[in-house]
């Protein structure tokens, strides 16, 4: 009961603030309602007990991609944008596309469907969480190693301020 | 225990708002954000998928969805700064250069 309404209170903030998100015009208060949804999110992890996955989206989306986000508009200076015009076949496509999610989405929750199975495997706890990820998905997890460094490297020689030359 | 079709509810909106803003907003760094609640309502919707069978293999999913958030989010801001350096705006209605 009480883990419903814990749901319930970080899904509706989670959802509030992701259309506050949205739909601000100054960049800086988007990134701070952004801010606002993903630790919310975070509480939905929790009361899903997903503990381990709650923790790593407050370090790495709260203190990690947030950062960088104000980070980048205080250095590109985001100002108050123009009013968005668009013209009307890029509208019609903009609002078609989503109505259709829209009514995909109300068919999957309100649709009859068969029935999920029910769980096999014990346990959620850390112990069953690290060993699946430490066994079965550990060349996963490694390659996810290589991708990071690789992004590492690559950001930073995208986002130089000269560009690189060969030295002969 | 939390219905599983609330979960689904949750992320789905969550992940419906997210493509609002990416199809709708024209600032690039706003176009970003909004890719992050997508990733985030699949996040949810993982985790209440590995809730709702009791296994581990919905969050390690999600675990790398997170990675794959994060690799996102750093090479799209670094293409961000290269940009702005180049033509000093962040509109995709300038994002033309490329067109045949």
């Amino acid at each position: 009961m009480i883990a419903q309404a814990v749901f319930c209170f970080f899904g509706g903030l989670a959802v509030l603030c992701s259309i506050l998100v949205i739909t601000q015009r100054n960049a800086m208060r988007s990134v701070l309602y952004l801010a606002f949804t993903v630790l919310s999110i975070a509480g939905v992890f929790f009361t899903l007990q997903a503990e381990y996955l709650g923790a790593i989206q407050v370090l790495v989306y709260g203190g990690g991609i947030v950062v960088l986000y104000i980070f980048v508009i205080i250095i590109v200076n985001l100002k108050e944008m123009t009013p968005e015009r668009r013209k009307l076949f890029p509208r019609i496509f903009i609002f078609a596309v989503p109505a259709l999610l829209l009514v995909q989405i109300l068919l999957v929750l309100f649709g009859n469907r068969t029935a999920l199975p029910p769980g096999t495997e014990a346990g959620l706890g850390f112990p069953a969480f690290a060993e699946m990820l430490l066994t079965t998905y550990f060349i996963p997890f490694e390659i996810a190693s290589v991708l990071l460094l690789a992004v590492l490297v690559g950001a930073i020689i995208i986002a130089r301020r000269t560009l690189l030359h060969d030295s002969h | 225990m939390i219905p599983i079709n609330a979960v689904f509810g949750l992320g789905l909106v969550v992940f419906f708002i997210g493509l609002f803003g990416v199809l709708f907003r024209k600032n690039l760094v706003i176009m970003l954000m909004s890719l992050e609640l997508l990733l985030n309502g699949v996040n949810v919707i993982l985790a209440g998928l590995s809730y709702r069978l009791k296994s581990p293999r919905g969050s390690i999913f999600a675990i790398f969805v997170i990675l794959m958030a994060v690799a996102e989010a750093a090479v799209g801001f670094a293409l961000v700064l290269a940009y702005f350096r180049q033509k000093q705006t962040y509109d995709v209605d300038d994002l033309r250069g490329l067109r045949g």
